[in-house]
């Protein structure tokens, strides 16, 4: 899915150049991702073939080596047996090999249904964790009480590691879904509050004045003002509770984790499929990556003014 | 009765600091700023100042006095004054033109009405061209510009600028210096107009008043009218006028004598 950017791109015609085009700079009316410099595409496919070449050495079989690859497959399997695997569970296969049966990608779903069912478990928990991190963190920002009782409550939750208590949110929320999206809620929710409160604090205080000069109230200073300033900050906040929420999310899934992906991966490993965790893992982190570049583009749209002014 | 509009500074006097600590910034001070006046206040840095501009905007509260505006006294910043800021506080994701219509936004005037009164006062202060652009990617001096256009267009009964063109290059200021009088002479409105330069301060003014630091007073206060209105002199015929020249040179030497 590619999300139409360009053109809802802002390039001012009149403003200097822009300080991340460096020498190499592409035309200021190229896409963006046309303007992440060339070079630095080919610096990265190179580094992704150097990998794969050294992948390809300690798993293929080696005469000198007793007609063994050196590492051994159940610790780093094969890329053809990686890419099996990912077939595999993308496809109605076989249950064994000579088996007549037929089975759906793993543990009855294909890859993409566990992709999508942690998506959307991530999505339903960052969507919370906005809703109640943007608000509190105006709120802890603007009274003083409430920071000053609440803020000790997040640094003890952002400290606690999700493991830990899982168990008592299955207690608490079930063995479903529930529990799951909460897990990622509340490891979500502390990084947007902190980033709000920080972005807060950083508004320059005659810009508030401006605005209660002009006649705003309470209310219009913090919706003409206030949160079009932290909008930035903000921003970061949710980049870093995704990040987050991936991080958490094999925690979430633990336990009843199939259909998702963190449930794949951790399933997979107990059973010693590793072909099938690695393209788990491979799958997890390509996610992730496009998820958050998809933010770092909304970034550009929503705040061209970032680092300007 | 003219003065049932003025804006009266009632035995103001500002302390800042802890209790035990503390600096008075602004001595025993009493002003009457009489409507259609162009006040300029001079004084060196630090002289307190800002700090009286400020607490006429209601950014701070007296710690003694009152301060009243047609007669009743001010609780924190109002629509009625208009704020100029030294630096621009203009807000970069909105276009200049959105910034302009701020004031009426909130005052919950509609669209259109909005559109209309921002093109007026962007071609007022000659930026019609740039109304679509963001704020930053104007110059310092159309920055201002920008700000001043805004608070006109909130029609507020005083206007209050710090230092306005402070950190502009010379040519730019002049130049601003004499669209602010010819918008004065246009709107009449009431302006106090801060400044460390006593030359903008005798040139723009139609009272000058000097301040003197630590603590703030003011020790100088003088009517200055150069021109009458209807006429246009030329900036640089008032420059070369006798009487110019010698209120300058008693605002300045007023100032050298104050620390």
């Amino acid at each position: 899915m590619v999300i139409p950017l360009e053109g809802l791109e802002y390039h001012p015609s009149g403003s200097s150049a822009d300080p991340h085009d460096g020498p190499q700079t592409v035309s200021k009316s190229a896409p963006f991702w046309v303007r992440v410099r060339k070079s630095h595409w080919t610096t990265r496919l190179t580094a992704l073939a150097a990998f794969l070449v050294v992948w390809w050495f300690l798993t293929t079989p080696w005469a000198w080596n007793g007609d063994k690859p050196i590492m051994l497959p159940l610790y780093l399997p094969s890329i053809p047996s990686v890419w099996n695997a990912f077939i595999r569970a993308n496809t109605i296969h076989p249950i064994a090999e000579g088996v007549d049966r037929e089975v759906v990608g793993e543990y009855g779903y294909y890859l993409w249904q566990h992709l999508l069912a942690t998506l959307q478990r991530i999505g339903i928990g960052l969507f919370f964790a906005i809703v109640v991190g943007l608000p509190l963190g105006l709120l802890m920002a603007s009274v003083k009480i409430i920071s000053v009782s609440v803020e000790p409550y997040i640094n003890f939750l952002r400290s606690l590691p999700p493991l830990g208590y899982i168990g008592l949110l299955i207690v608490w929320f079930g063995i479903d879904n529930t529990s799951k999206i909460w897990l990622l809620f509340l490891a979500a929710f502390p990084p947007i509050t902190i980033a709000t409160i920080a972005g807060v604090s950083g508004i320059k205080e005659d810009q508030i004045h401006a605005a209660q000069s002009l006649g705003a109230s309470r209310l219009q200073v913090v919706s003409s003002v206030t949160v079009p300033a932290i909008a930035p900050d903000l921003i970061t906040g949710i980049r870093v509770a995704l990040g987050f929420a991936w991080t958490t999310v094999v925690a979430a899934e633990l336990n009843n984790g199939i259909p998702g992906i963190g449930g794949l991966a951790y399933l997979s490993g107990t059973e010693l499929k590793t072909p099938l965790t690695i393209t788990c893992i491979i799958v997890i982190g390509i996610t992730a990556i496009a998820l958050d570049s998809i933010i770092k583009a909304m970034e550009r749209v929503l705040t061209p003014w970032r680092g300007k002014a | 009765m003219s003065r049932d509009k003025s804006l009266v500074v009632d035995g103001v006097r500002q302390f800042f600091g802890p209790k035990n600590s503390r600096v008075q910034a602004l001595s025993r001070t009493d002003l009457v700023i009489e409507p259609g006046q162009f006040v300029c206040l001079a004084g060196p840095s630090g002289c307190g100042k800002t700090t009286l501009l400020r607490l006429i905007a209601g950014f701070i509260k007296p710690s003694e006095g009152q301060i009243t505006v047609s007669g009743s006294e001010i609780f924190g910043p109002g629509p009625d004054r208009g704020v100029v800021f030294q630096s621009p506080t203009l807000y970069p994701w909105m276009d200049v033109a959105s910034n302009v219509e701020l004031g009426l936004k909130f005052q919950g005037v509609s669209k259109d009405q909005r559109r209309a009164d921002s093109e007026r006062y962007l071609q007022m202060v000659g930026l019609t061209d740039f109304a679509h652009r963001r704020t930053y990617e104007l110059s310092g001096g159309m920055q201002q510009r920008c700000q001043i256009a805004r608070v006109l267009a909130s029609d507020p009964e005083f206007i209050l600028m710090d230092e306005p063109f402070g950190a502009l290059d010379a040519l730019t200021r002049e130049r601003l210096q004499n669209e602010l009088l010819d918008i004065w002479r246009k709107t009449g409105k009431t302006i106090l107009f801060i400044t460390h330069s006593v030359d903008e301060a005798v040139f723009l003014g139609s009272r000058v008043l000097v301040m003197s630091p630590r603590p703030g007073k003011i020790l100088f206060d003088e009517p200055a009218i150069f021109s009458k209105p209807g006429e246009s002199i030329a900036a640089e015929e008032i420059r070369s006028l006798p009487a110019f020249l010698e209120l300058r040179e008693r605002v300045r030497s007023s100032i050298q004598h104050s620390h």
